[in-house]
């Protein structure tokens, strides 16, 4: 099934053929889904760097990385901040929508690839991905917003800077 | 209509064609896991040095936490990386420009690699911390700071 197809014409110089290029597919669900999961891709991967390195503290500053988790939970210099707070809810809820879709519109992207018949169905599979997508994205979205409803459970105080034996 | 699937013929390319696709089966079972643990099973605001203490140096099951996020970031970052390396490879066309594009991604990769292995099999618990941690954020009275 699988052909090497003849290099691309829009290997272009040109801002307009670079924009034809990006948009190859002309359209369509196709293309919008292999847009959208190389958008999520690079989203995700944005989020690990600075995840790899904030857990990177615990090794060295644990004070250093409960003052930064505790940022997360709206708690900036000692001060509880509701809009950080808020903010830091909605980008987790974001997240999480970024991985899912990008983990289940990658499971159709094997499909397509293992399963010789599965191009042909790409446009249901898509609606496929769509309904397993809010099917675990909705009753996540009522737990995370949740908390929202009521104030955090304790002020976070973090210990002075103690260095890590 | 559908059209064929392009599939690199040999060499790397196929290799991390492969790659791409069994890495990204485990992730969905690895990073979707890790998403429901953190977020789901547990409010994100409870997690803290103590939290992460607790299941890295738990005597009985730190192993498994470990050994399962060392599997989900080598595999992410060679998964993300290599996707973020086949996105530029389409847009970035100078030879001179290319090279250093290649040799910043493998570096990056590499720098956060070595940090997180690093995190995960060198962490040992700084004990006195924890406890300081836990005396000052005990008891519901420190609550009503909360305004």
């Amino acid at each position: 099934m699988s052909t090497i197809l003849p290099e691309p014409h829009a290997y272009r110089p040109g801002k307009l053929a670079r924009l034809k290029e990006g948009l190859r597919y002309q359209g369509g669900i196709g293309q919008w889904s292999w847009l959208l999961h190389r958008v999520t891709g690079v989203g995700i991967l944005i989020f690990l760097i600075i995840h790899v390195l904030d857990t990177f503290f615990v090794v060295f500053n644990p004070a250093l990385y409960d003052h930064t988790v505790a940022i997360y939970g709206g708690v900036f210099g000692g001060q509880y901040f509701w809009p950080l707070r808020w903010a830091f809810r909605l980008a987790e809820l974001g997240l999480m929508a970024t991985v899912l879709y990008h983990a289940i519109n990658g499971v159709r992207v094997i499909l397509f690839d293992f399963w010789s018949e599965g191009c042909k169905y790409q446009k249901e599979s898509f609606v496929a991905v769509l309904i397993v997508f809010l099917a675990l994205m909705v009753p996540a979205a009522v737990v995370v917003i949740l908390p929202l409803a009521s104030s955090p459970d304790h002020m976070v105080k973090v210990p002075a800077n103690t260095p890590n034996p | 209509m559908a059209r064929n699937r392009i599939k690199p013929q040999g060499g790397f390319e196929l290799t991390a064609w492969y790659f791409m696709r069994i890495s990204g089966l485990m992730l969905v079972f690895l990073a979707v896991g890790h998403l429901f643990i953190m977020h789901i099973a547990n409010n994100v605001e409870n997690i803290n040095y103590a939290f992460v203490a607790g299941r890295w140096a738990n005597p009985r099951t730190g192993w498994i936490w470990r050994l399962w996020d060392m599997s989900m970031i080598a595999l992410a970052m060679f998964h993300g990386f290599n996707g973020l390396r086949q996105i530029l490879d389409e847009h970035v066309h100078g030879a001179k420009a290319r090279v250093a594009m290649h040799t910043t991604l493998w570096a990056v990769m590499t720098t956060l690699l070595v940090l997180g292995t690093y995190a995960i099999w060198m962490f040992q618990v700084d004990k006195a911390y924890v406890e300081q941690f836990k005396a000052m954020n005990s008891g519901a009275g420190s609550h009503a700071s909360v305004k």
